[in-house]
């Protein structure tokens, strides 16, 4: 379950005269998740959404409102007054708000995330990658009923097994295509058994053929998961309205500058679906012609 | 694949075959004997015809029978032992003071705003110039070659290593944090890694800034030593005992950075790919 209540987010940017201005990223943005669903976010570029997301992640604190992750607050709100300031600047001198901990890995909410690039890293080989994020999630579980290295390594080949990717386990990302790149973080993200997978744009590099396999798949993997105790949540970003609507149960459309939600259509569509389904198509051309609209009248939107 | 696996002296075999493969290998292409042999030749003959005068280049078979003269009369062995062994001391102390400081001024915004002025401050000194009070300070002596070095090599590592670490991609960082990684572990496990193209350049670099001030050094005073050689050849206006040092130097300089080249290849595997 996750809350998102009156979100908003202002950040500083350089006018075109070069001096500082201020930008409202996202403005107001209050949303409740269920467990076990997927949910997108669409609009056009640099209407916030990404920055949502990472406020959803906690890798950026927003000015105002809150989140909470099943009752657990994300990131407090950066203060306001001047006093709350120089408490925050006290607090957090040496080390950041973002961090988890200087010496001890400690996941602060059990989240994974995909980002479009930059998604593994490039110096560890694909099953080196898996392990890496493996390690971090046990740091917190006493020595000694830590699995062993070797159990880590098994459950690392298990899940790229599972995404298609067993025999590339010793190759490094850049050895590997980019559709198979995103498959590695995807086997990265679930290996971890998250309770909410965050996804910025994870199949806009990849070509069109891999891209609807890529979906087959996260669906696949997605309902393998629905039998336990907490199913997961999927918050995927995208561009792609057919992407959207297919995948997800919910789609939200955010309008730009400053970002807030325009519309939350639910798509009640039994799975499997079928891409061609006449009730998704219809679903998608409302999408489309809410998204025209507010190109063609951008003017009226910004303040 | 199975070259990996194997142990012992035959992997440290294949691996020396490997470097001198690495290292040698651009010498003896076709490409640049073609330009190398022309140019030994020239060497040869040129004073021996009397085109340049002998006494201010001498032939390259004259500097061969000197260097032999001076491995076998004038102890040069022990000398490239003495600067060896103040070059490296002085390496390591440089290296292992600038790696860890230019990762944690890269890291932290805080910890930067404290000490990177200072070093912005001291690094435009030429290390040359500290020559006068090293030597007021050290007296002349071992203490002195290193302390000079180490000015020479310090700088370019610091910055280099920290600006490798302070262009870490965020991206990266964000999806290690989410996954629980504490700062110990970015350091270790991102940032070292994002940076570790530019540490091995510093590296290089404060090989090359560290054998400059080898020689300055050594000019200065000291009794043993490649630099000191060299100074004794000019009061004595000896031409080929100059070459012969001169060659010395260079060769240590194009084989330590060789070895950093290899250490390079073998650590960063995944850039070998691309």
């Amino acid at each position: 379950m996750i809350e998102a209540r009156s979100i908003s987010k202002f950040i500083s940017v350089v006018n075109e005269n070069g001096l500082a201005g201020g930008l409202t990223a996202v403005l107001n943005v209050s949303i409740s998740i269920p467990d076990g669903k997927i949910v997108s976010i669409i609009g056009p570029s640099g209407c916030g959404k990404s920055t949502f997301l990472e406020i959803l992640a906690g890798l950026q604190a927003p000015t105002e409102g809150e989140i909470r992750i099943d009752g657990k607050l994300v990131l407090e709100p950066l203060p306001s007054t001047r006093k709350e300031m120089e408490d925050y600047k006290r607090r957090y001198r040496f080390i950041s708000p973002l961090a988890n901990g200087v010496f001890t890995d400690h996941p602060k909410h059990d989240i994974a995330m995909i980002f479009q690039d930059y998604a593994v890293f490039p110096w560890m080989t694909a099953i080196n990658n898996i392990v890496f994020a493996l390690r971090l999630r046990v740091a917190g579980i006493k020595r000694r009923e830590r699995p062993t290295h070797k159990e880590m390594l098994e459950k690392a080949s298990y899940y790229l097994a599972k995404v298609g990717l067993s025999g590339s386990e010793y190759k490094y990302p850049s050895q590997l295509s980019g559709g198979m790149r995103q498959r590695l973080a995807l086997a990265r993200a679930l290996s971890v058994e998250p309770k909410i997978i965050l996804m910025d744009e994870p199949f806009a590099a990849v070509d069109a053929l891999s891209r609807e396999k890529l979906q087959d798949d996260l669906l696949r993997l997605w309902a393998e998961t629905k039998e336990n105790a907490t199913p997961i949540i999927i918050i995927l970003i995208t561009h792609d309205v057919q992407e959207a609507v297919y995948l997800s149960d919910e789609v939200v459309v955010f309008s730009p500058s400053p970002g807030s939600i325009r519309n939350r259509i639910p798509v009640d569509i039994e799975r499997p679906r079928a891409r061609t389904d006449p009730a998704i198509i219809e679903i998608q051309e409302r999408i489309f012609a809410m998204l025209q609209y507010d190109i063609n009248q951008e003017n009226e939107y910004s303040i | 694949m199975d070259q990996y696996e194997t142990r012992g002296i035959r992997r440290f075999l294949l691996e020396i075959g490997g470097f001198l493969k690495n290292s040698l290998g651009n010498f003896f292409s076709l490409e640049f004997l073609s330009v190398l042999i022309p140019l030994l030749l020239l060497w040869e003959f040129l004073p021996r015809l009397g085109v340049i005068p002998e006494s201010l280049l001498p032939r390259l078979s004259t500097v061969a029978a000197t260097f032999i003269d001076m491995l076998l009369h004038k102890s040069l062995l022990l000398h490239i032992l003495y600067s060896m062994g103040r070059f490296f001391t002085a390496f390591a102390i440089a290296v292992g003071l600038a790696v860890p400081i230019g990762l944690v001024m890269g890291w932290n915004t805080k910890i930067r705003a404290f000490i990177l002025p200072l070093w912005q401050l001291l690094s435009p000194i030429p290390p040359p110039a500290w020559v006068p009070m090293t030597i007021i300070v050290f007296g002349i002596g071992s203490n002195m070659h290193i302390f000079l070095m180490f000015i020479g090599i310090f700088y370019p590592v610091l910055f280099n290593t920290y600006q490798g670490i302070k262009d870490t991609d965020p991206r990266y960082l964000a999806s290690a944090r989410v996954f629980g990684a504490s700062e110990f572990t970015l350091l270790r496990k991102v940032y070292f890694w994002h940076a570790f193209g530019s540490i091995i350049m510093s590296l290089k670099t404060g090989v090359s800034m560290g054998l400059v001030m080898l020689v300055i050094g050594e000019a200065y005073g000291g009794r043993m030593g490649i630099g000191y050689l060299l100074g004794q050849a000019k009061d004595y206006f000896l031409i080929p005992d100059m070459m012969v040092c001169m060659a010395i130097i260079g060769f240590i300089g194009w084989f330590l950075i060789e070895v950093l080249k290899y250490i390079e290849i073998k650590l960063a595997l995944w850039k070998v790919g691309r």
